[in-house]
């Protein structure tokens, strides 16, 4: 069969995943789905809300002439200036719905603005660990991805950010609230980021930064998401409504532009012209519409917060090294063995799934997506708590 | 530079006549008003879908399930796969599962994934030109190159010059039938013949396999038959969309059905997951999946689109125009009656206020794309312009 080499390598490379997550299936069979739990997966058991659902209902049946026909490639004008009047309110910057692409969901955002910035050979800096499907999303489009370790606590490394940058360096992706650490940027480390960014700018090297804000409403404990808009100038975010309106199948996303960004026109032309040739054209009609009118609100994060409270608390008990996420739905905790592919192994055998930290990166850790029931949560307990006293 | 050279130079290339006519035309609305303006530029059909897929999306929505918005596997619901499964069972008589079928967000995001999942780079596809441009950005999206192959005067696959354009090089022919620019619908014929001359490369020991651009599939004339091509060849991959037989195109759904004969399937869908997950489309969106997998039978009047194709080619004959009559789609391609095609359409915009598409955005200079997706009475209203533009530009 002719499939392409460089996705015969993908397959290869993420063979592990694969075995893994038969081996999780195999499981589920084995013991019943009811007896497994599952913190594998990204994909939230929250449901839209309510308000949301009814609103979806009385447009479906609204029958407005041409509601399900192409709209201009960068989405419906109404829907575009009421999120960019959102912008306005949380930025006081001039926002307009020139400013606002509609996208297939974050990840079809993200290779639009890639496939819009980069030439063969150039590299986009991301700071490890990282969501994997980055690298793929910059080779896609030619360009090559630069890791960069972050500090201990996940929290951004300035110098190593300032060693990686050399001439081909043409974007660094911020991705906060973070998959998979939880880790939420301050704004002193997007300063001194955007500072040092600054520098090179000055020379007439820009560098964009592409912000992955598909979390941004998902954070606790009242922390502000710095406005990474008033801090630097070449500044894209990326966002959609798979988690904080819990659509992620609907594929519903936008990327805001920056008004600051010089000479913006031809890079709007460009995006615009990439979710066409990409084969996106568009964004879902009807769910354009449906989420105009919700961008101020989300699920029930409260929610998710006493989630995150449950999974710290039993971890930190067990006796695990973890840091205290501040959004997202991912922790991160130290394997207590070097090996985190085994100690992964070790967890399927207490019934419990997780994804090892290699998947992100960063070997020696483990990734939990807690966007799984309480009870789910609460009967981990006992298992965890049994791991580290039997693992040596 | 800001935007990447590649783009930016992709851009350049089209921008020219594209934006240059696409403004004059929005001055041109202005002027006389929308109502008086005879836009046949765009593919973008003014049907609504049917009313029973209206009523089905309502309900659907009135009576949610659970978890109805969340992801689910990147290939698509198995039970709407296996609705479209038996429909194809059904429609070419070849044993079509669920894992043989793979939502898409729509024809061109199918053909993305497909694309990205098989070509290396270099790799070649041929093309029947005139074409859809839109196919070379895809190509080349994936490191492939488009080879453009003419096809005959009547606008079917010309079989030779198909064997001569072959090289070692050449992995995929695609086809789009029935056809944008031109309304061709391929014939048992030639499909025969390039099944034969890929069999013949197949016996020498190189795989070519066929991409099925299928979006206009249910909208064919005369009750012709589309050629079953599964039959034909084996190593086919058909995508298709809603956009057009269902009126959907803004909700981006379709599909992509493989063979039930190419044997390393199973892999091909594992490609295409990888490819799907990756390029960002995740998986086509969840709410619309769930609604056409009962609507595989169904489609918009094609009575409707047909009245309107025998209207246009009657006023285009009487004109005096040089036109193959179009099979299926609802796009007519005319000769212009001047060589320099684009300055036709541009006295056709600027005295008639109708407005076309050159042909050399379909790869074809000298001629030019009418899309009659339009209401009936704006194609009866044009009568006249045409039949003055005819009087002026063509020796009778």
């Amino acid at each position: 069969m002719g499939i392409s080499k460089s996705i015969s390598k993908s397959m290869k490379d993420s063979s592990w995943i694969r075995a893994m997550f038969e081996e999780g299936e195999k499981l589920k069979k084995q013991l019943g789905p009811e007896n497994i739990l599952d913190f594998t997966l990204g994909n939230p058991v929250a449901e839209p809300p309510d308000k949301l659902k009814e609103e979806l209902v009385h447009i479906a049946s609204s029958k407005i002439k041409g509601m399900h026909r192409y709209m201009t490639n960068s989405g419906y004008e109404e829907v575009r200036a009421d999120i960019a009047k959102f912008y306005e309110e949380r930025s006081s910057l001039p926002f307009t719905k020139d400013h606002i692409i509609m996208t297939v969901g974050a990840a079809g955002g993200i290779n639009v603005a890639l496939k819009a910035l980069l030439d063969p050979g150039n590299e986009v800096i991301v700071p490890n660990p990282f969501f994997v499907e980055f690298r793929f999303y910059i080779e896609n489009h030619g360009g090559s991805i630069r890791l960069v370790d972050t500090q201990e606590d996940f929290h951004l490394d300035i110098e190593k950010i300032e060693k990686a940058i050399n001439r081909k360096t043409k974007a660094i992706i911020i991705n906060s609230p973070h998959n998979p650490t939880g880790v939420v940027y301050n704004e002193k480390e997007l300063k001194d980021l955007a500072e040092l960014l600054r520098k090179r700018r000055e020379k007439g090297q820009r560098i964009f930064i592409l912000a992955d804000e598909a979390y941004r409403k998902i954070i606790y404990n009242g922390t502000v998401l710095p406005d990474l808009f008033n801090i630097y100038e070449d500044t894209l975010v990326i966002t959609c409504h798979s988690k904080d309106l819990a659509l992620p199948g609907e594929r519903i996303g936008h990327i805001a532009a920056s008004p600051h960004i010089k000479n913006l026109r031809p890079l709007l032309d460009a995006m615009i012209f990439a979710n066409r040739i990409l084969g996106f054209i568009n964004a879902p009609a009807l769910m354009q519409r449906l989420v105009q009118k919700f961008q101020r609100n989300s699920v029930d994060i409260m929610d998710y917060q006493r989630k995150r409270d449950a999974i710290y608390r039993i971890l930190v008990e067990s006796g695990f090294n973890v840091t205290k996420p501040l959004g997202a739905f991912y922790i991160f905790p130290e394997s207590p063995i070097p090996d985190d592919i085994q100690f992964v192994r070790t967890l399927q055998q207490h019934q419990i799934l997780a994804v090892p930290g290699i998947g992100f990166g960063k070997p020696g850790y483990f990734r939990l997506a807690y966007c799984v029931e309480m009870d789910v949560i609460e009967r981990s307990e006992k298992y965890f708590k049994d791991i580290i006293p039997n693992i040596r | 530079m800001i935007i990447s050279k590649r783009l930016h130079k992709l851009i350049a290339d089209q921008e020219g006549w594209t934006r240059r006519m696409f403004e004059e035309g929005i001055k041109i609305k202005k002027l006389y008003g929308e109502d008086n303006v005879y836009d046949f530029s765009l593919g973008n059909p003014d049907i609504e879908p049917p009313e029973d897929l209206q009523k089905t999306l309502a309900d659907t929505l009135a009576h949610p399930q659970r978890g109805m918005h969340r992801y689910m596997t990147n290939s698509g619901y198995e039970d709407v796969r296996r609705e479209i499964a038996e429909y194809l069972h059904e429609l070419y008589g070849l044993p079509f599962n669920s894992s043989q079928i793979f939502m898409t967000t729509g024809c061109a995001g199918g053909l993305n994934i497909l694309l990205k999942s098989i070509l290396n780079k270099g790799d070649e596809v041929l093309v029947p030109s005139p074409f859809f441009w839109e196919f070379k950005n895809y190509i080349e999206n994936h490191g492939g190159a488009i080879k453009l192959v003419r096809s005959k005067e009547d606008f079917q696959l010309d079989i030779g010059q198909i064997e001569r354009a072959i090289t070692a090089k050449t992995k995929v022919v695609l086809l789009n039938s029935p056809n944008n620019p031109t309304g061709a619908v391929y014939n048992e014929k030639s499909l025969k013949g390039l099944a034969g001359l890929l069999k013949q490369k197949r016996r020498e020991g190189q795989e070519i396999y066929i991409i099925a651009d299928d979006a206009y599939r249910k909208i064919v004339y005369n009750g012709i038959k589309l050629p079953n091509l599964f039959r034909l060849y084996d190593l086919v991959m058909a995508v298709t969309s809603h956009s057009k037989d269902l009126a959907l195109p803004g909700e981006r759904i379709g599909y992509i059905a493989i063979s039930p004969r190419i044997k390393e399937r199973d892999l091909l869908v594992s490609a295409l997951m990888i490819s799907m997950r990756t390029l960002g489309f995740v998986n086509a969106p969840a709410l619309f999946q769930r609604v056409v997998g009962k609507f595989q039978r169904t489609s918009v009047s094609i009575e409707d689109y047909q009245k309107k194709r025998d209207a246009l080619y009657e006023i285009l004959m009487e004109a005096g125009f040089e036109c193959v009559k179009p099979m299926g789609a609802f796009y007519m391609f005319p000769k212009s009656p001047i060589p320099d095609e684009l300055e036709f359409i541009r006295t056709l915009q600027r005295e008639e206020r109708i407005m076309v598409v050159p042909g050399r955005g379909f790869g074809k200079k000298g001629y030019f794309r009418i899309a009659y997706c339009v209401p009936f009475e704006a194609i009866l209203k044009s009568r006249d312009g045409f039949i003055r533009i005819g009087k002026k530009f063509i020796k009778r």
